[in-house]
């Protein structure tokens, strides 16, 4: 596998003056130094793609970047010329345009409103230039529609629309395939390319390393607040990669976050499907809902089952009618040998079921108050404890931080402090706490670095080895086939397992986005 | 066509007109014009404040002083033609009055930060308190009778009261059309940190939100004074939470974003003609409140349900074009984000079927 080989032939990139420069940026926050003397730039008709770990300064940087925060020493070039961005605002009239990895949009505004919103002018003039820039980019949707109805991949689109609307010669994309379908990411990637040939530089930050090898010219690598690695794409690979935003202590004997087309290290007993017959933890027979269809699978105790699909193909519905959420789908399914009926998450919780949903703020991260108090909670809820003694919760939360690997100054820190993978490792514990039999977690690592994976793949071995029964659902290939000791591909609504053997990571792509699930070809293919 | 028609306000106006008109079997005089000519007419006070309380709600403020701030612009109005000013002077002062409360709120919410509800609260009773300090607590009587003239004019049978005011509305509504920089309003109330980073000025728009709040509650001081001719004490109580109905009731959320200027009115009108409505079918004024209560939750229950079936039929018609489109469209490599993008919308997007509470 060398990705690095779809390279561009020219390297546009390297070529021309900078159109923005950070000349040693230094930021501090009270007495914290996030970064330490940056040196970035960003050239005209470039893809240079930022990666680094939670608390690298990835994100302080951008925010200097994008007018948002004000560096601490250090000067900003646009043209070659010394500025201050003192708003947002004021980075959009120099020409940089940040598009967040959750667009900004106006859900009850319609989309030429959510286009136009805060631009000046002649009012026709700048309908029809939405007009013309959303022809360009591809945005084919009914202007006059709320924007709450477009797709996540649509309401990017709006993002860069309204970026070139202000004239914006680098734009800035913050984890832009986070949620996507590979389709979508297949016309995101074309859309860069496009912008790319009008002279256009982007600063691509993601966490796939595989996207970031395909679709950049230069990428840095950000680590503790300095640049650790600052290369031309070509010639560098995943491993490299990983290697620059790993702390150099850290043991990387096992594979790394992009694993691609490597199994689990240690493959379970029985491979072959054939197990020594435990009483399966979960079973889930012919349930339908809206969103799929007469799916049926079971988990038994000490294996790891992956859903495979992509976002829409009704994973999470399947996974919150499994739970309870949805209270609407028919069908059987039985948790430790009770069958169960009518589930809620209360009552598929005291069987033994727990769920860690995508979104993870939706689920109970009490984010002012001490971590303790999250981790608690499930267990005190399930115990129907009024009390637990401080010091009690205080040695629960640490046996997790130790466990997950958190980085926490102390258990009582608010959740709202820290960062987001160190936060979805909360919500791990918060989960673990009660010991449940098995577990759903949905998209267990979006958002979160390279070493947070690591740490949650790895929690996600010692889970089985004590005999739990896990389920991961994920859009990520790669991610499936590194932790899954069976895989189901969830499409259009159904669900079908991978005949039993190996764990392939481009049998469970070829299957997932659509192809016939005994070609070898990887689905959709790379540009 | 069809979005007015789906349209809120619409709905409200279609319950208003199927009030009256069922009424009307049980007691004619419901339909006498001067029936409804009245029931325009009483509702001008509560209108005027909803209209500003339209553009906080827009925001996703709230401001509930602006009852108290009615009753100091009254108290006010009544001490300047007491004074002996002349009248278009004295309106000035009460509208001056109002702005200036609105932009204390403003400058509590918007500059020192403090939450709008605590603020507002705060300031209520202290417009309330004032209200009391400025007169001893005794109403304000023998006010000139010009202004009363204000009130008893009409043309074509209508009075003065109400053109002005509708004119107002219409103005009001023409200048929410024509200003493009009202669209904030919506921007700020609807996402306020993608508003700010689109370059608006967000703590401007609400500023000028809780301030417009103000000038209207003058407004409707005016509306008040010249209508009863004097300013007792409990002018403006309570009516801070009538104006939040009557705009909830026309459609603006709670959460910011939606409704127009139209909800305030057919909002108005609405709890207004409620409260005739028991008249004529002769059921005593105690159950005034409890009705409107009751109405209001009927409305935005049965607004959501409708939302909610018609996001439901969407979702599903989605669901199957995805089923079908996922064979044809895979073969084709590089789609568009367009059409199987579109599938994945209604999983997504926090549409339609939200309460608007």
């Amino acid at each position: 596998m060398a990705p690095a080989a779809a390279q561009m032939p020219d390297q546009p990139g390297t070529s021309g003056a900078p159109l923005v420069a950070l000349r040693g940026i230094w930021k501090v926050f009270e007495s914290v130094t996030v970064l330490r003397g940056i040196d970035f730039d960003i050239r005209p008709g470039e893809v240079h793609a930022l990666l680094g770990g939670n608390g690298s300064g990835k994100s302080t940087m951008v925010k200097i970047l994008s007018g948002a925060y004000q560096p601490t020493a250090g000067r900003i070039e646009v043209g070659g010329r010394a500025e201050v961005l003192a708003h947002p605002s004021e980075a959009h009239a120099k020409g940089i345009y940040m598009v967040p990895q959750e667009p900004h949009i106006f859900p009850n505004l319609t989309v030429l409103e959510n286009l136009v919103t805060g631009l000046e002018g002649e009012r026709a003039e700048i309908r029809r230039r939405a007009g013309e820039v959303a022809r360009e980019i591809g945005l084919n949707v009914d202007f006059n529609a709320p924007g709450g109805t477009l797709s996540i991949a649509n309401q990017q689109l709006v993002e860069i629309a309204r970026g070139l609307m202000r004239n914006a010669r680098v734009l800035i994309l913050d984890e832009p395939t986070s949620s996507l379908t590979r389709h979508e990411v297949e016309s995101l990637a074309a859309q860069v390319r496009a912008l790319t040939r009008r002279g256009i530089g982007i600063l691509f930050i993601s966490h796939r390393l595989d996207e970031v090898l395909e679709m950049s010219d230069r990428v840095s690598v950000l680590r503790d607040g300095r640049f650790v690695l600052s290369a031309p794409t070509a010639g560098l690979t995943a491993d490299r990669l990983v290697e620059a935003m790993l702390p150099e202590d850290f043991d990387n004997g096992n594979g790394n976050g992009n694993g691609m087309g490597k199994g689990r290290s240690a493959p379970p007993p029985d491979a072959q499907g054939n197990r020594p017959s435990p009483a399966p933890v979960l079973e889930v027979r012919n349930l339908s809902s809206l969103n799929f269809s007469d799916v049926g699978f079971s988990v038994h105790a000490g294996e790891v089952v992956g859903i495979s699909g992509v976002v829409g193909a009704g994973r999470t519905e399947l996974a919150e009618a499994i739970y309870g959420l949805d209270q609407t789908a028919q069908g059987e399914v039985v948790i430790a040998g009770t069958p169960a009926p009518h589930r809620s998450p209360r009552i598929s919780q005291e069987l033994g079921l727990s769920y860690v949903p995508e979104d993870r703020h939706a689920f109970g991260l009490f984010l002012t108050l001490p971590t303790t108090h999250t981790v608690s909670a499930s267990l005190m809820a399930l115990r129907g404890a009024r009390f637990m003694k401080p010091a009690q919760e205080i040695s629960l939360t640490r046996r997790f931080v130790e466990r997950l690997r958190i980085k926490l100054a102390s258990p009582l820190q608010p959740v709202r402090t820290l960062s987001g993978g160190n936060q979805q490792k909360i919500v791990l514990a918060r989960t673990l706490a009660p010991e449940p039999k098995v577990v759903i977690l949905d998209e267990p690592t979006r958002g979160i670095d390279a070493r947070a994976r690591q740490d949650v793949y790895r929690l996600i071995r010692e889970l089985t080895a004590a005999g739990m029964g896990v389920v991961v659902i994920s859009s990520e290939v790669s991610e499936i086939a590194e932790v899954s000791d069976r895989v189901l591909i969830m499409r259009r609504g159904r669900l079908e397992e991978m005949p039993p053997g190996p764990v392939e990571v481009d049998h469970i792509a070829a299957a997932t986005f659509g192809e016939a699930a005994s070609s070898g070809e990887p689905g959709g293919g790379r540009a | 066509m069809s979005r007015i028609v789906k349209s809120r306000e619409f709905l409200v106006l279609v319950l208003l007109v199927a009030m009256i008109l069922a009424v009307s079997t049980v007691n004619k005089a419901v339909l006498r014009p001067i029936t409804l000519i009245n029931i325009a007419n009483s509702s001008l006070f509560l209108m005027l404040i909803a209209l500003g309380q339209m553009f906080v709600i827009l925001t996703r403020g709230i401001d509930v002083s602006v009852g108290a701030i009615a009753g100091l612009s009254a108290v006010v109005f009544g001490f300047a033609l007491n004074a002996g000013l002349p009248l278009p002077l004295a309106m000035v002062t009460a509208l001056l009055t109002g702005t200036a409360c609105g932009m204390v709120n403003a400058a509590g919410i918007v500059l020192a930060g403090i939450p709008p509800i605590i603020m507002t609260l705060g300031t209520l009773g202290i417009y309330r308190g004032l209200m009391r300090v400025l007169t001893g607590g005794s109403w304000i009587e023998s006010i000139p009778h010009n202004i009363k003239a204000l009130a008893v004019t009409r043309i074509l049978n209508v009075p003065l009261m109400v053109w002005g005011v509708g004119a107002l509305v219409i103005l009001v509504a023409i200048l929410m059309h024509k200003i493009r920089w009202t669209r904030n309003f919506y921007a700020v109330g609807d996402n306020s940190e993608g508003a700010y980073l689109l370059g608006i000025n967000t703590r401007l728009t609400r500023f000028v939100a809780f301030t417009l709040a103000g000038l209207f509650s003058g407004a409707a001081a005016i509306v008040f004074v010249g209508q009863i001719g004097f300013v007792p004490m409990q002018t403006g109580d309570g009516q801070e939470l009538k104006a939040i109905a009557a705009v909830v009731l026309g459609g603006v959320s709670l959460m910011g974003g939606t409704g127009s200027v139209w909800s305030a009115v057919i909002g108005a009108l609405f709890l207004t003609a409620v409260d005739s409505m028991m008249i004529f079918l002769r059921i005593p004024g105690s159950w005034n409140n409890a009705v409107a209560g009751a109405v209001l939750l009927l409305v935005v229950v049965m607004d959501y349900m409708i939302r909610r079936g018609a996001q439901r039929r969407r979702l599903a018609a989605r669901a199957a074009e995805m089923l079908r489109a996922d064979d044809t469209d895979d073969g084709a490599g590089g789609s568009k984000s367009g059409g199987r993008s579109g599938a994945t919308a209604g999983a997504a997007g926090p549409v339609g079927g939200e309460v608007r509470p």
